[in-house]
């Protein structure tokens, strides 16, 4: 089965077509969509400018992440679920348009930037300055906003590649 | 749009019809990119904006203050509001006739404009006495109301927003 005839599957369901039928769902899952997006820019903000050294510095990045992490990852589980419903609700926007999958490849590689490189310093013995990869952590907490940033164009431009 | 409605605004028609209106209207990529600018920008300052709140509300329990980190914060907050304001002219321009027909864009700027206000008398009132209410829990109640206002505004307007394009003379 193709991906085009899965996605046409897909839009004939009565739950796809409810989604694009009622006119408020979709605003309305977007405008909340946008929401998480903010929480996971606010915390991405704070974490990654702790860690570039520009924000905070009186705080221990142990303390900024310890507290900013949890909201990241609420806000990125919101995202995929408001995600998760737009794509229901169009699936030929999303699955067949190559913006959509950059989008996702970024947002997979934010995550496991998150992953890899935030919670080891929520280790109570973590030291910046002593850890492995000490020389790539600023470039890595700019990198890291630099593809969150490039998530959201990508998130707009998928109308726009139609 | 409706050919019995009334002619169009005199002045929305001469920004409609301005250079960079014309210019941002014809080009197939201006205002995507102008669009997604906007959209990041409102993002960063709900994002920063909502630390700084939640903080006033007293929702996330800290054993610290985080005063150093709403004082070093909030000049994003502040440069992200600004910016917000540039690419949504510049957007406005693109289509000053159909967005200035639009009930939900007219209800968004008034909140932006009230959301401007409310920030602007949390810097000179709760802002200034930082000191006083950042180790503390649960927090002044003025601080509690300020938070949560400041909040309320900025979903109302990301929801509005969304509205415009789904709404007449837009949808």
């Amino acid at each position: 089965m193709s991906v085009e005839s899965f996605a046409n599957g897909l839009y004939n369901t009565p739950v796809s077509t409810g989604i694009r039928e009622v006119t408020w769902i979709i605003p309305a899952v977007q405008s909340v969509h946008i929401v998480a997006i903010a929480g996971v820019v606010g915390a991405a903000i704070v974490m990654d400018l702790r860690l570039a050294g520009v924000l905070a510095t009186d705080e221990t990045p142990r303390v900024v992440v310890k507290r900013h992490l949890p909201w990241l990852w609420s806000s990125l589980a919101l995202l995929l679920a408001t995600g998760f419903v737009l794509g229901l609700g169009e699936p030929y926007r999303v699955l067949m348009n190559p913006v959509f999958w950059a989008k996702m490849a970024l947002v997979l590689t934010g995550f496991a930037l998150t992953l890899l490189f935030r919670y080891p310093i929520l280790h109570p013995d973590y030291r910046l300055e002593h850890a492995r990869a000490a020389r790539l952590v600023k470039p890595l907490a700019w990198a890291s906003l630099a593809i969150w940033v490039a998530v959201v164009f990508c998130g707009r431009w998928i109308a726009y590649y139609q | 749009m409706d050919p019995d409605a009334a002619p169009p605004n005199a002045l929305m028609q001469a920004l409609y019809d301005s250079a960079i209106g014309t210019a941002i209207r014809e080009s197939a990529t201006l205002f995507p990119w102008i669009e997604s600018a906007h959209v990041l920008m409102i993002a960063v300052v709900l994002g920063t904006i909502a630390i700084v709140d939640l903080r006033l509300i007293g929702v996330a329990a800290h054993r610290r203050g985080a005063r150093q980190l709403i004082v070093d914060m909030l000049p994003f907050t502040w440069v992200a509001f600004v910016l917000a304001v540039v690419t949504g002219t510049l957007l406005f321009l693109s289509n000053a006739t159909g967005y200035y027909e639009s009930i939900p864009f007219r209800f968004k700027l008034l909140t932006i404009v009230i959301a401007g206000l409310n920030m602007g008398v949390f810097h000179l009132t709760a802002y200034r006495k930082i000191g006083e209410w950042d180790d503390r829990l649960p927090t002044p109640r003025a601080a509690k109301l300020a938070g949560f206002s400041s909040l309320t505004l900025w979903l109302v307007i990301v929801f509005l927003g969304r509205w415009i394009g789904y709404s007449y003379p837009l949808a």
